[in-house]
């Protein structure tokens, strides 16, 4: 069975460019343009990883992590977002709650997107600096 | 010596899986010869940006060169000796 990967970002274009770097693996891509759709998915259905934008309108990114965590806590959340401090506080304090996630860089290109999708699922992938 | 970094978003039950993997794999596979430095994204955010870091959990090799730079959950350590050119 394919795995599935949820991808939760308000921006269209973001969601687009997901498919659009998935489509040529063997993964199931959904995608959700809120928080409060990205939990509906959630727990409807059962993901293998999913990507969570950190800034939303409405329930913003750490929300959406502690909902899907009430719903979900074993599946890998990827939050993309900027490596910067401003942004890393709010995940500071999600991280001290003992909410579990990882991070992605934002922006992130197609191939990158392939890349880290296949670590997450497949074990280990090695990629280039850049 | 082999210098590594393994960049981690908090001390979770993943990233402690990841580094009892990874060190496990290092001692196994050059006792003595390595030392693996852990970064947390959270604490020191410019480092991960300044190392081009993707994303966590990601561990980067710096020496020997070639530098090499895995992600994922580092299961199936052919793999990871392969990639990290370790072997």
């Amino acid at each position: 069975m394919s795995k599935r990967i949820l991808v939760i970002d308000d921006e269209e274009a973001i969601r687009k460019s997901f498919i659009l770097a998935l489509e040529g693996t063997e993964y199931q891509v959904e995608t959700a343009e809120s928080g409060e759709k990205g939990i509906e998915k959630v727990q409807n259905n059962k993901y293998d990883l999913v990507f969570l934008d950190l800034n939303m309108p409405g329930l913003n990114g750490v929300e959406t992590l502690r909902e899907i965590r009430a719903r979900d806590n074993a599946v890998p959340i990827y939050i993309v977002t900027a490596f910067q401090a401003a942004f890393f506080d709010q995940l500071k304090r999600a991280a001290l709650d003992g909410l579990s996630f990882e991070v992605i860089v934002k922006p992130i290109s197609g191939h990158r997107i392939v890349v880290i999708a296949k670590g997450i699922l497949e074990g280990s992938v090695v990629y280039r600096k850049g | 010596m082999y210098e590594l970094a393994l960049y981690i978003t908090g001390e979770t039950p993943r990233s402690q899986k990841v580094i009892r993997k990874l060190t496990e794999l290092l001692e196994n596979e050059l006792p003595g010869q390595y030392s693996l430095k852990i970064i947390d994204v959270l604490a020191e955010p410019e480092l991960a940006e300044a190392d081009k870091v993707l994303a966590t959990l990601t561990v980067i090799k710096t020496t020997p060169a070639p530098e090499r730079r895995i992600v994922g959950d580092f299961s199936g350590a052919e793999k990871v000796l392969a990639g990290m050119q370790l072997q």
